[in-house]
């Protein structure tokens, strides 16, 4: 097996790979641990989902119209409200172990940082431009913009891997929950 | 007499699980079906998911190479949902926050998984 991925020349893009996963796992089992198996976090969360369920039907009734548009917008504001509040708490909730999982994400960036800086783990299929290129080459000799660094992989890995983990656990933010638009991060905080 | 009241059990089980898993899938297709917000958010998700799977694979294997290809994998997983909610499952988007609020589900996600799995096969298969 070790002598069949020595022979790509790009193998220690599997590593990267690897590490990623096992650090998705890892940290998922940390948040599972510090948040979401405790009764609060499981409360607010339903507590979000529900109002914003209540928002939603609030909102489409409105639309069609009807008598008292005053006060029906008086109770969507105290929803809107109870909502963002809810969301607040939720977010201070994961501070503790978004902490934890920040310096675990630290430390494995360190430890592939220590086993393949100045080295291309990949080749890109395209020629990266800007900031993306900056990422892309980070540590890399030479100028060749399709040379890949541990970096921008371990980058993709995460966001890729980590977001489709919390998805299929059930552990990603609750969509009523604001913040959650075009580019929503997994869930806690990342480096 | 409990041996055999837990294996009839069981065989409940696996029946209403194969019943749940037809029911799930012929819903995935029924324009007729009603849709919970969250519940399509889901499927529109793993369907981009998919979509940049297949992608990549297809992509880093030929290979394509040039980023117009991150843009035809765009408005192709784009077309693809937009297609799968509107024609398929005939859903009106003003109850589910327009067209812009189901394109972006799992968007960035599918994109990253996107450009992972076509540099990995790219990187493995052709070098």
């Amino acid at each position: 097996m070790a002598s069949i991925l020595s022979s790509f020349k790009y193998s220690d893009s599997l590593s990267v790979v690897g590490i990623s996963i096992c650090t998705a796992f890892l940290c998922e089992g940390i948040s599972w641990i510090l948040i979401y198996r405790t009764s609060s976090y499981k409360s607010l969360r339903s507590t979000i989902d529900k109002a914003s369920k209540k928002l939603e039907i609030m909102k489409t009734v409105d639309n069609k119209g009807g008598s008292n548009k005053k006060s029906k917008t008086k109770k969507i504001d105290r929803v809107e409200t109870s909502l963002k509040e809810s969301s607040r708490d939720l977010s201070l909730a994961k501070i503790k172990s978004g902490a934890v999982v920040a310096l675990v994400l630290f430390v494995v960036f360190g430890l592939l940082n220590s086993l393949f800086d100045g080295t291309a783990v990949a080749k890109l299929p395209f020629a990266p431009t800007g900031f993306v290129q900056k990422m892309s080459h980070r540590g890399l000799p030479g100028n060749d913009p399709t040379d890949c660094s541990m970096a921008f992989l371990y980058f993709l890995c995460s966001i890729s891997i980590r977001t489709n983990l919390q998805k299929f656990l059930g552990f990603s933010p609750p969509r009523g929950a604001p913040g959650t638009g075009l580019f929503p991060m997994p869930d806690p905080k990342i480096n | 007499m409990r041996e055999g009241k837990s294996v009839k059990f069981n065989i409940q089980q696996q029946q209403q699980s194969g019943h749940i898993s037809q029911f799930k899938f012929a819903k995935l297709l029924d324009p007729e079906a009603s849709w919970d917000k969250d519940q399509l958010g889901d499927v529109l998700h793993w369907i981009r998911q998919v979509v940049a799977l297949v992608c990549g694979l297809l992509w880093g294997a030929v290979p394509f190479i040039g980023a117009i290809w991150i843009v035809v994998f765009l408005v192709l997983s784009s077309g693809i949902i937009y297609g799968y909610y509107s024609i398929i499952l005939k859903i009106d988007e003003e109850d589910f926050g327009g067209h812009g609020a189901l394109l972006q589900d799992g968007l960035f996600a599918s994109l990253t998984l996107f450009l992972l799995v076509w540099i990995l096969i790219y990187s493995l298969a052709h070098f």
